[in-house]
């Protein structure tokens, strides 16, 4: 259930420059996709909580990973093993199984934060997953070892070339979204989004995708967080109604 | 604890700003909803309202814009939700926006026979609905003529909400108070805007948006002191309280209670830890009740 925590912090480890992966020493019974809302300082400065997405989870551990952006990130990284942490979840939707037995799940960036625990989930629940991993540059794809181990086929994407094929990740995956009889995940960059949601749409393929936006509240009492829903004078919170949507609720495709 | 405001009774005065906290069910997960003074729900429209198109927040220093534009799910639909806020015993106020005197009787129309229903907040003030809201608030005459006709249009209290984005705050609260108001309460967000260098162009969708939290609390402080000093009717002062320490600043400037906005976003619990902190103040300092510290600061300015 949705509540208040104080976690104490167990590993605060650099995974990259810029880049940091924060273990928590308890599970709040978090699914795939979902997210909390980190306080990163004791007073009201920086105002707001920051979004953070469940990069993996289990009953005596919740692990976060994130990229150093502004402020928030920066106090957050700051904060040391044996610190607490106040946060606010489980939050949002997750990433729903369905009678597929396979899977392509498509990452830009830091968009494969909760991408992480999808593949776990995945894996668990017997699908065959085929992964593509996009980011700017080598350094920029975290983790590496830990995500191929969890997929059945895995490709990566560079922007220059440095690893894996130099394309975007969406001209990667396209031929799989293309052929194989499979529900799409995908979390990255808008543009990388609309583009997988547009070819699960074409080869008639079930899409998730996870969006983010600037939040306030997180629990769907401010209205801020909204999202246009396709086709309708409507609006929905990224908040409670997603973070994960499916694709065609969202996108003009 | 007590205080009496607009001929209600309230266990406490601390409540959550209007369009802070819903309809109250998303908070109920985190404390017990009869822990408050009153329940503020979301500005409710005649009809249903999709709002404005996002980017619709902005964080800023020490607070936040917002441009929401009173996305609500009109007065019938928020029949049902104010009916549930019933389970916790805590009177509910509804804050009630429109574009013209009649789609603000509308509302009423649609919500007066709820017995749930303690009072109307009438919300004279919203920066971020282009046609409505604000031109409400910022001509006394006008005021007081909508005042008058609402007046007509319900027996319940009405509380009018005042806008900080006029000239002199004092002319619109005495025109509320002839029109026949119960009480007053004070500010809504103050009309800013943010620009993003990256992108070059404004951050919200809307340009400009309403600014709320601890940025605005010396503003709001101040208007407060200045209603609660140009006329008799109860004050609820709102603006930038984060923590018991900052409601009894309002309180002891002349608010009768307080509101808190966007705080909750930061801090869920911030509404019942303010009431126990006021509680302790009161107790700590040898003071019997909460009125004994309403207006005390200008007492004492005044010594
Ligand atoms: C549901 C959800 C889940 C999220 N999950 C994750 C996650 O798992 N991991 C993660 O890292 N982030 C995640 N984010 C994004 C994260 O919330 C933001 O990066 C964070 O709030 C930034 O806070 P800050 O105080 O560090 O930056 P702020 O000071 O608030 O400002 C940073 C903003 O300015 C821009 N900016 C500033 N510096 C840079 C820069 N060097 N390069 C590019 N842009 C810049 C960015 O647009 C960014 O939004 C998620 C967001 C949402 C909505
Ligand atoms: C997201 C958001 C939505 C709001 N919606 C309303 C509204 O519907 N009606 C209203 O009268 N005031 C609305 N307000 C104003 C608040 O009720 C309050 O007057 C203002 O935010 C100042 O208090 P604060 O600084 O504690 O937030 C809103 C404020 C915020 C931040
Ligand atoms: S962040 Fe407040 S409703 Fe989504």
């Amino acid at each position: 259930m949705l509540k208040l925590h104080t976690l104490k912090i167990i590993k605060q480890e650099p995974v990259a420059p810029g880049y940091q992966r924060l273990t928590l020493a308890r599970g709040i019974a978090a699914q795939a996709g979902q997210f909390v809302q980190v306080r990163a300082s004791e007073t009201f400065d920086p105002f707001l909580r920051r979004p953070i997405s469940v990069h993996d989870a289990a009953e005596d551990r919740l692990v976060l990973l994130y990229r150093t952006v502004g402020r928030g990130t920066a106090l957050l990284a700051a904060k040391k093993a044996g610190e607490t942490l106040d946060l606010l979840g489980p939050l949002g939707s997750s990433f729903p199984l369905t009678d597929r037995a396979q899977a392509v799940v498509v990452a830009g960036g830091i968009g494969a934060a909760p991408l992480y625990y999808l593949l776990r989930t995945l894996k668990r629940a017997g699908k065959q997953v085929s992964f593509f991993y996009g980011a700017r540059t080598e350094a920029e794809l975290l983790l590496r070892e830990e995500y191929r181990a969890l997929a059945t086929n895995y490709s990566e994407a560079t922007d220059d070339g440095s690893a894996g094929s130099r394309a975007l990740v969406t001209d990667l995956a396209a031929p799989a979204i293309a052929s194989l009889d499979a529900t799409v995940y995908a979390c990255g960059p808008s543009p990388m989004l609309k583009e997988v949601a547009r070819l699960a749409d074409y080869y008639g393929r079930s899409c998730f995708v996870s969006l983010e936006a600037q939040l306030a509240c997180g629990v769907g009492a401010c209205l801020g967080c909204v999202v246009p829903v396709r086709g309708q004078e409507k609006y929905r919170r990224v908040c409670v109604d997603g973070p994960v949507f499916a694709a065609g609720e969202v996108f003009f495709c | 604890m007590t205080v009496k405001i607009a001929g209600l009774s309230l266990a406490n005065p601390v409540m959550p700003a209007s369009g802070c906290f819903g309809y109250g069910e998303e908070y109920a997960p985190f404390f017990d909803l009869s822990r408050l003074g009153a329940v503020v729900v979301k500005g409710t429209t005649a009809e249903p309202c999709a709002g404005n198109p996002p980017p619709r927040l902005a964080e800023t220093t020490g607070g936040m814009l917002n441009a929401i534009g009173l996305q609500n799910p009109g007065a019938a639909a928020a029949r049902e939700k104010i009916v549930a806020l019933q389970q916790w015993s805590v009177p509910v106020i509804v804050n009630v926006s429109g574009h013209s005197a009649a789609q603000y009787r509308a509302v009423i129309e649609v919500l007066d026979d709820l017995s749930a229903l303690a009072a109307y907040e009438i919300n004279i003030s919203c920066p971020n609905v282009k046609a409505g809201g604000m031109a409400f608030g910022t001509d006394p005459a006008v005021v007081a003529a909508l005042v008058r006709e609402l007046r007509c249009a319900t027996k319940k209290p009405l509380i009018i909400k005042l806008s900080p984005n006029v000239t002199d705050v004092t002319a619109i609260a005495r025109a509320a108070a002839e029109g026949g108001a119960d009480a007053l309460s004070l500010i809504n967000t103050l009309l800013g805007m943010a620009i993003d260098i990256e992108r070059r162009r404004p951050v919200l969708a809307n340009l400009t948006g309403g600014l709320s939290g601890p940025a605005i609390k010396p503003v709001a402080l101040r208007m407060v002191w200045q209603v609660t000093s140009a006329v008799e009717i109860p004050v609820i002062g709102m603006g930038g309280i984060t923590n018991a320490r900052d409601a009894i600043e309002f309180l002891m400037a002349g608010a009768s209670a307080v509101a808190i906005g966007a705080a909750n976003f930061t801090n869920p619990l911030v509404c019942p830890e303010t009431v126990e902190g006021i509680r302790s103040y009161l107790a700590e300092n040898g003071f019997a009740s909460v009125r004994e510290i309403v207006g005390l600061a200008k007492k004492e300015w005044q010594k």
